[in-house]
């Protein structure tokens, strides 16, 4: 058994997070010797769903990002406690003085699957085939096109009129990237960007080969292990179709050779399915379905397989400030105060989430519980409130639109009854399919909704910039032109105190206005055979536990 | 009528192009059958598009982080989504016509075609083996309990039966994961259970096979019962006793030959539902067939995908149905077609 296993059941430590902790940094140190490893070091984990491309340009869902993220490798790469971004492909990266020009040294010895080197070439293509409208990129937009020089103008070009696609290679040409020698890429930004360490970290900000796309097809070349050409730990050796994915060690690799000589990523989308094939020793990792939570807390054998990972995903519930009566400041305030967080926490979501009032999730700087007073669970005060503010409670109605997901309508029935009871409001619950929610929400169509966010990397811009007027990624149409000055310095300065006072000024709008009432922060809650040894789990995982990081794992004997 | 010297005679110019007799018009019977697929394909195609294009949501609406407009302006136009709803439409027909079905949204740039052949042969194998069990053990079964009628063996098929088509699959699949994957594993050894290592003509299809076939089966034993029943009951067959024939040609002469009519008929839109999937057995046991594929591409609005997998099921079917018509003028030589 693994050793750090071992000591913790001697250790006994009562919370559930310290356990965490502990396992991480008992991983970390202890080195596996190669005495205790199985023979096959094979790693069998869920990604829940088959990526519709490993195409870095094309791919938008975590499960894409959970294999792709292996098999591509981007500049740089975020650590595990999330501090920093830290050297990958790139050996160092440089900034100039006005925070304008980035300047990444790749490394001499990174190399493609097939022996080539990696050059910086490689990343102006990748960037600019990013940016080619025809391509139409999931995440051209924001990543890319709010902080590379001359790359504003995306927006303008549209790939279906003939006038503008005759202007894409004018356009592709114009933008800050070069790569002015083999070893070096640049990038000139639209404004300082600190955050821009983890665009160049993001797993679709990987290479591309120029010739292997040409020889392919852009459609194609993604689609079949022999021509997947990448340059991450590992690559595809084998896609079955709605079945699994197979990885192995990409031999050319600069970093030497991992532990693992086989990662075997299901796609099993049914997770009661998924828990009994980990049961039976199927699979090596699985997340635990929210109705067997309690069964595995109690359980002698699984409560010690229980892996605990606060995520950097937070949920609300998301008021249509264009309508009344959610155009009113103090009746959204009423809603939020209205709803037990610890009750949701505890009895819905049976431990597994932590409750919050505010909105920057723990594990990022901006995490300010104290901000969160205003939105402190009160139904006497809300009430009052209410009434206050628009008048007899009973006498209004509000639709809360709910995907037709189990989990996502038991939240929506417990918000539902605390609105009810606590406000006296009638809440009618539109429970339909999920393409439809989404439409109505994009069309306005709604007045409350339980919306959330999930960091695409952790840094406060991607989560501050969506409560900005006109963004589409918060749908209610919260707008606040303080709230949005104070953003917008806060994204292009560059020293990290003032930084940091000025999003935590912004926060404290955001709260006070309700943009949105903060429920809770999500965790994951799995389950890990314990030979499965050195994993390195951070709040920003994938589909798995520890997916950005199957490079330090091990089996250990079993 | 002028009779021209040296013309050959009508009758054999005509009888070199075509053959006369049963033959020749069970050809062209069957060629005009196929060419009523058709319109039906045409109208099906026109029914789907419309429906399709009406549901609320596209394929690029998705939970969580939203693309912004003008990625999806560019991937309207990368699929010619942004052209009016009539030129999409003729357009599609066209590329129909040269069977072209298009590539599909959800994976990105894939021919729906390459993706219907990835899909359709496990859901075509678990269909087929399920029509052999059903035609074995169904007919076998209805038409023991009808010769032993009023006995235990009789009572045992109608009792089960009972159960069979009363029992959903999705129940009956999860307690047979319950009872032989999960309880059993230590005995059985995972065989009895999909995926791991990919789909194979293999113990992992035992399971799912049995859950396809045992509703089926109940309902064509308890058809075949009845009409068993209601044919020994018939003069003739009372006539091939009285002449002193065996059991067993009074039974496959006489009896099962007019008993199978109605079983025939009903077998042919079960083989079509069979092949074309089962979305709850294919979840339940996550086979990767196309049953779910076809529901995934509903709920992600792949449009190319929902078009060319209805099509698919509508050729099987009007197949499936044209087969059944054949079988009627071999076991029922009153059926005449036309």
């Amino acid at each position: 058994m693994d050793d750090s296993v071992a000591r913790l059941r001697w250790l006994r430590v009562p919370a559930l997070l310290t356990v965490v902790g502990l396992v991480v940094a008992a991983c970390g140190t202890s080195a596996p010797t190669t005495s205790n490893l199985a023979k096959d070091q094979t790693l069998r984990v869920n990604i829940t769903t088959e990526p519709n491309s490993l195409d870095p340009g094309q791919e938008q869902y975590a499960y894409e990002g959970a294999v792709g993220a292996s098999i591509s490798e981007a500049l740089l790469k975020i650590k595990p406690d999330l501090s920093d971004a830290a050297p990958a492909t790139a050996a160092s990266y440089s900034v100039s003085s006005d925070g304008l020009t980035w300047t990444f040294k790749i490394r001499s010895n990174a190399k493609w699957s097939d022996g080539k080197p990696v050059t910086g070439a490689d990343f102006v293509y990748a960037w600019q085939r990013i940016l080619d409208p025809r391509l139409a990129a999931p995440y051209a937009d924001p990543f890319f096109d709010g902080t590379i020089a001359g790359a504003a103008d995306y927006a303008n070009l549209d790939a279906s009129k003939p006038a503008d696609v005759a202007k894409i290679p004018a356009f592709l040409s114009g933008l800050g990237l070069s790569a002015p020698d083999a070893s070096t890429f640049v990038v000139k930004l639209q404004a300082p960007s600190p955050f821009f360490k983890w665009i160049a970290s993001l797993w679709m900000s990987a290479p591309v080969r120029k010739d292997v796309v040409d020889q392919y097809g852009s459609d194609k070349w993604a689609t079949s292990p022999t021509s997947l050409i990448t340059n991450g730990q590992y690559k595809v050796s084998e896609f079955v179709s709605k079945d699994h994915i197979t990885l192995v060690p990409n031999t050319n690799y600069w970093g030497g050779q991992p532990t693992l000589t086989k990662i075997v990523n299901y796609e099993i989308s049914d997770e009661n399915q998924a828990y009994a094939k980990y049961l039976n020793g199927e699979l090596d990792e699985v997340n635990v379905p929210l109705a067997n939570t309690q069964l595995v807390k109690n359980d002698p054998v699984l409560s010690k397989q229980i892996k605990f990972v606060p995520q950097l995903t937070l949920f609300w519930m998301d008021f249509n400030t264009r309508k009344a009566p959610f155009n009113n400041k103090d009746a959204r305030l009423a809603f939020s105060k209205a709803v037990d967080r610890n009750a949701l926490a505890t009895n819905v979501l049976q431990g597994r989430s932590a409750p919050a009032t505010f909105f920057i999730p723990k594990g990022m700087n901006g995490y300010r519980p104290d901000l969160g007073k205003t939105q402190d669970y009160d139904p006497a005060a809300a009430k009052a409130m209410l009434t206050a503010a628009v008048g007899d409670p009973s006498k209004i109605t509000v639709d809360l639109l709910v995907r037709n997901i189990t989990a996502n309508k038991q939240i929506g029935e417990f918000i539902a009854a605390q609105l009810q009871t606590n406000l006296g409001v009638k809440v009618n619950q539109v429970v339909i399919d999920s393409k439809t929610v989404t439409t109505r929400l994009r069309a306005h169509q709604y007045s409350l909704y339980i919306g959330g966010w999930g960091a695409d990397y952790p840094d406060d811009q991607d989560w501050f910039d969506i409560w900005m007027t006109g963004s589409g990624n918060v749908f209610g149409g919260y707008s606040n032109p303080a709230y949005d000055a104070l953003v917008k310095q806060a994204d292009t300065t560059a020293d990290a105190a003032k930084r940091q006072s000025l999003y935590d000024q912004a926060q404290k709008i955001l709260i006070d206005d309700a943009g949105g009432g903060f429920l809770y922060q999500r965790n994951y809650m799995f389950l890990v055979k314990p030979y499965v040894q050195g994993l390195t789990t951070t709040a920003q995982d994938f589909e798995d536990v520890g997916d950005w990081f199957w490079s330090k794992v091990s089996i250990g004997s079993h | 009528m002028a009779v021209v010297q040296g013309a050959p005679p009508r009758g054999a110019l005509v009888s070199f192009k075509i053959p006369r007799g049963r033959g020749a018009s069970l050809g062209l019977y069957i060629a005009r059958r196929i060419l009523w697929l058709v319109p039906v394909l045409f109208f099906v195609i026109t029914i789907t598009f419309v429906l399709m294009h009406l549901a609320p949501g596209s394929p690029w609406d998705k939970e969580g982080k939203q693309l912004s407009a003008a990625v999806v302006r560019n991937l309207n136009a990368k699929y010619g989504l942004n052209e009016p709803f009539l030129a999409q439409y003729v357009r599609y027909l066209v590329n129909v016509a040269h069977f072209d079905f298009g590539l599909s949204y959800q994976y990105e740039d894939q021919p729906v075609s390459s993706l219907i052949l990835r899909s359709w042969p496990p859901t075509a194998v678990i269909g087929a083996l399920a029509f052999l069990m059903i035609v074995i053990f169904g007919i076998g079964i209805g038409v023991v309990a009808a010769l032993r009628q009023n006995t235990w063996v009789d009572y045992a098929v109608v009792g089960f039966s009972t159960i069979g088509a009363s029992t959903p699959a999705f129940v009956l699949g999860i307690i047979l994961i319950i009872i032989f994957s999960v309880s059993l594993y230590r005995i059985t050894g995972g065989n009895f259970s999909l995926p791991t290592g990919g789909f194979a003509l293999d113990q992992h299809l035992i399971m799912p096979v049995v859950t396809l076939a045992t509703l089926p089966i109940a309902f064509i034993a308890r058809l075949t019962r009845a009409s068993t029943l209601e044919v020994l009951r018939q003069d003739y067959i009372r006539t091939a006793w009285a002449k002193g024939l065996r059991e067993r040609l009074v039974v496959t002469k006489h009896v099962l030959k007019n008993s199978l009519i109605p079983v025939v008929s009903a077998l042919g839109p079960t083989f079509a539902v069979l092949i074309t999937g089962s979305v709850i057995v294919e979840s339940v046991f996550a086979i990767p067939g196309i049953g779910r594929a076809f529901v995934i591409a509903v709920s992600s609005r792949d449009y190319p995908m929902i078009l060319a997998t209805t099509i698919l099921f509508s050729v099987i079917v009007a197949l499936a149905n044209l087969v059944v018509d054949l079988l009627y003028t071999v076991i029922d030589p009153r059926v005449r077609l036309g």
